[in-house]
């Protein structure tokens, strides 16, 4: 049913984008992909992180190339001005005054170091929403400590409670906490935008990717610190379902298979047309087939090495059996679930050529997100930000390129 | 004081404060949706929880208070719904649906994870309660989304882990892919749903008020944790697996990244700073405990501030020297002593590690929450965001089941003791 399209949620706001890596361009693209003016503000002379990480287009470097970058940056313009020297920061300056939202994600104080701290720029901006978003907030023993979220993620619990229980704390494969955090960081700063609508007042956050990141813990913290319990990482198991796993099937791939209710394991017994195993008088309730575990592993193994993983998923979904096959990238790609919902956009952009990006995990029915644009080209939008927005003449702006202002 | 009764219960602690203090939420939710309800409320907005009148499903979920399970007892149930108030309704009644719709008309978000076509069902999808209130977002929660081939499967956090590409990530190139213990697909859905609400939420500014249908997937939101997975594939066509201790480079096994120190584990990259720009600082600190080998020669120094890559068995080398050295400190002070140096390590930290972390004492990040029906008091996650104007807010214990009914029905719908009594009688509360 096709319905008229309504106004972009954030069409009318500008956002000075200071930050980098994964958490801060992850929260300004939501603001970017909902129809939000984000401008980028990079350097040459101290590139973004992820612009000097791959994958680069054909295995050949460039600030230009990388799809790490590019992921993040749908959406945005893209300016680049030397932070170090004064006329570059007075040039952000007069940018910020330009905007609703300042985000940044340096260690603290090193945006007071360039006259950009909140107290500065409210003076330009006073109704400005700032948010800070380093690893561990502004304050504290840890506040200057380096790190990315491959790392954050150990100190997060996130090691720890993934893994086997008999190896190390091996944690997820990627860098988890940069892909946790950011969405806690946006609901705090649409949060201030709506109070800002309603009142005018804008303010600053102080965000710690560390702090956000332990709401992912579940139960964890609370079973220590009410029932003073460890959880440790169990495989592919669970503490409160059975059966709970991962299986490799026929031809080697990978399903999972979880029984969190009575009901689901009701239809398992019927998918695998009521073997004896599952009759046994342990095997009956949930509390006790938790101390089954193993047994279960080892007849629902067997029984999935006859098989492919299309057919074990297909089985047990037929059954109403929460089922899945491990998808890998390319997987991915192909599902026709993805497909359908075209979770994956394809853009046009002028080095790398059409490539896939991210979008939201949601439809909006009346104002849908749309990637409006590749990520920038590093400095690309110079002219139309600093002549067209800030107004500088011809003269001036060939001035600060001379100087080394613009770089 | 005045003491709790039916129509005054202690929870909700008020938050006239918080930046969504004007709005009102449904929330309908199952697991996947109730974190999101929860953090609107400790934003300031007035969440209710629907519960049936047995109680929520969530209530059955272990772990328990000291393992007694009892539907007040559940600590995911603690952990998702604290700061909300709870209602019963009985869903499977038209008089229960009806009652529903009209709360919405008094709400401006409604949490749903109903199945694909039940909302519609049971006249609570976004077409019907928009007719009655054109303001109201409705964010729909589900598997794989609400349209598409697999909008009716099956699904739990593994399967959505599993199916959003993620889990491929995690694990071991021997024994597999493997979860993370505590549920994340159900984390990022709640999370990422949340976004997707108050983007709606603020759309109204521009749209003359009206609210919209948010349409959210297990399985997008999960396949958005995949980092560059994606466009490692798109580029250079190749899949990545789980790499164990070691990280992904490319979407192949790079480095070593997990050390296992004297008392536990330490993780860090670029061989612990050993290559980079902290590669003089870190070589010189193995060197002060005699652990360098080599590494303080010219050649080796060479090879660690140059920019070309190592050879395998460089690599190799250094994970042997990094690996002896971690051995014989403990994690604290290796952490501790690497960040002094400019390199970024990070101690493996367990639940208890995290609670008792110098660093959140230090940022008094920790809540103490009152559980005066079973006078005790705990220790709950603190701020995961400090706003200066419109603070966040712990807004004390998650409800008893039905615990503000007659505060809630008697608010917003104006049914007094006899009416809400007849309600019960009939089973629909």
């Amino acid at each position: 049913m096709p319905r008229r399209r309504g106004v972009k949620p954030f069409a009318g706001i500008r956002v000075a984008d200071f930050s980098w890596v994964g958490v801060g361009p992850t929260v300004t693209k939501y603001l970017a992909d909902h129809g939000a003016e984000v401008i980028r503000i990079e350097s040459a002379t101290y590139p973004e992180a992820l612009r000097r990480a791959g994958p680069f287009v054909d295995d050949v470097p460039g600030l230009d190339r990388s799809g790490y970058y590019a992921n993040f940056n749908s959406s945005k313009l893209g300016v680049s001005i030397n932070l170090r020297h004064p006329k570059g920061q007075e040039l952000a300056r007069r940018l910020v005054a330009h905007c609703d939202v300042v985000a940044e994600s340096f260690t603290p104080g090193t945006m007071a170091k360039f006259g950009l701290d909140y107290e500065r720029l409210r003076q330009v901006r006073p109704d400005l929403v700032m948010i800070s978003m380093p690893l561990f907030g502004q304050t504290g023993p840890w506040a200057h400590y380096q790190g990315y979220g491959h790392v954050l993620q150990a100190a997060a619990g996130f090691n720890h409670l993934t893994g086997w229980p008999d190896g190390p704390p091996i944690g997820t494969g990627v860098a988890y906490t940069d892909f946790l955090a950011p969405h806690f960081a946006a609901v705090a700063l649409i949060a201030a935008l709506d109070h800002r609508r309603r009142t005018g007042e804008g303010q600053y956050i102080d965000f710690s990717q560390f702090e956000a990141s332990l709401h992912g813990l579940w139960t964890a913290i609370l079973d220590w610190t009410v029932n003073g319990r460890e959880q440790i990482r169990l495989g592919n198991r669970d503490l409160d379902a059975a059966p709970h796993g991962c299986y490799r099937c026929k031809d080697g791939r990978y399903v999972v298979i979880a029984c969190e209710t009575e009901e689901h394991w009701e239809r398992f017994r019927a998918a695998l047309g009521r073997p004896e195993w599952c009759d046994l008088e342990r095997m009956r309730r949930k509390q006790s087939r938790l101390q089954e575990q193993k047994e279960i592993d080892r007849h629902i193994g067997w029984w999935c090495e006859q098989y492919t993983a299309k057919y074990v998923f297909d089985l047990m979904q037929r059954f109403g059996v929460p089922c899945g096959i491990v998808k890998t990238a390319e997987e991915m790609f192909r599902d026709p679930q993805l497909r359908h919902r075209r979770h994956y956009w394809f853009l046009e952009h002028p080095v790398m050529g059409r490539r896939s990006y991210d979008g939201p995990a949601f439809r909006l029915s009346l104002t849908p997100g749309e990637l409006s644009k590749p990520a920038p080209c590093l400095g690309e939008d110079n002219e139309r930000v600093f002549k067209g927005l800030l107004g500088l003449s011809d003269a001036e702006y060939e001035e600060l390129l001379v100087e080394g202002v613009l770089e | 004081m005045t003491m709790p009764s039916e129509s005054h219960p202690p929870v909700p602690l008020p938050h006239p404060d918080g930046p969504l203090a004007p709005y009102r939420v449904l929330d309908f939710s199952d697991v996947k949706g109730q974190l999101c309800g929860r953090l609107l409320a400790e934003l300031g907005a007035d969440v209710i929880k629907v519960e049936p009148r047995g109680g929520d499903p969530t209530r059955e979920r272990g772990p328990f208070y000291r393992d007694q399970p009892g539907r007040e007892h559940s600590l995911v149930w603690w952990a998702l719904n604290a700061g909300k108030r709870s209602i019963t309704l009985e869903l499977r009644l038209e008089e229960g649906r009806e009652l529903a719709r009209r709360l919405a008309e008094h709400a401006d978000i409604v949490i749903q994870t109903f199945q694909p076509g039940e909302a519609r069902a049971l006249g609570l999808d976004y077409a019907t309660l928009a007719r009655r209130n054109p303001g109201i977002v409705v964010v729909s929660i589900t598997n794989f989304g609400l349209t598409g081939p697999y909008r009716a499967k099956e699904a739990t956090d593994i399967v959505g882990s599993a199916m959003g590409g993620h889990m491929m990530l995690n694990g071991d190139p021997e024994r597999g892919p493997v979860r993370t213990t505590v549920p994340q697909a159900y984390t990022q859905v709640n999370v990422q749903a949340c976004v997707g609400a108050l983007i709606a939420l603020y759309g109204r500014w521009n749209n003359g008020g009206r609210g919209q249908l948010v349409d959210v997937s297990m399985q997008e939101a999960m396949a958005n944790t995949m980092d560059n997975a994606q466009q490692i594939w798109d580029i250079r066509r190749v899949n990545p697996r789980g790499p164990g201790i070691r990280r992904n480079r490319d979407g192949v096994p790079g480095p070593r990244y997990l050390y296992e120190a004297a008392d536990g584990w330490v993780a860090c990259l670029a061989y612990g700073g050993l290559v980079g720009p902290t590669s003089e600082a870190i070589v010189a600190w193995l060197a002060e405990h005699g652990e360098a080998g080599a590494l303080t020669t010219a050649a080796w120094r060479d090879r660690l501030r140059g920019a070309q890559p190592l050879t395998p068995e460089e690599g190799a080398y250094l994970e042997e020297r990094l690996a002896a050295f971690c051995r014989r400190f403990p994690k604290e002070w290796l952490v501790a002593e690497a960040q002094r140096r400019g390199a970024g390590w990070a101690p493996v930290y367990s639940p208890r590690e995290i609670v008792e972390c110098e660093q959140l004492r230090a940022r008094e990040y920790w809540v103490r929450v009152h559980h005066e029906d079973l006078g005790e008091t705990f220790v709950y996650p603190g701020a995961p965001f400090r706003l200066s104007k419109t603070p966040w807010r712990q807004r004390g214990r998650a409800p008893r089941v039905g615990e503000h009914n007659h505060q809630v029905y008697g608010e917003l719908l104006g049914l007094d003791a006899a009416a809400l009594r007849r309600l019960r009688l009939r089973m629909v509360i």
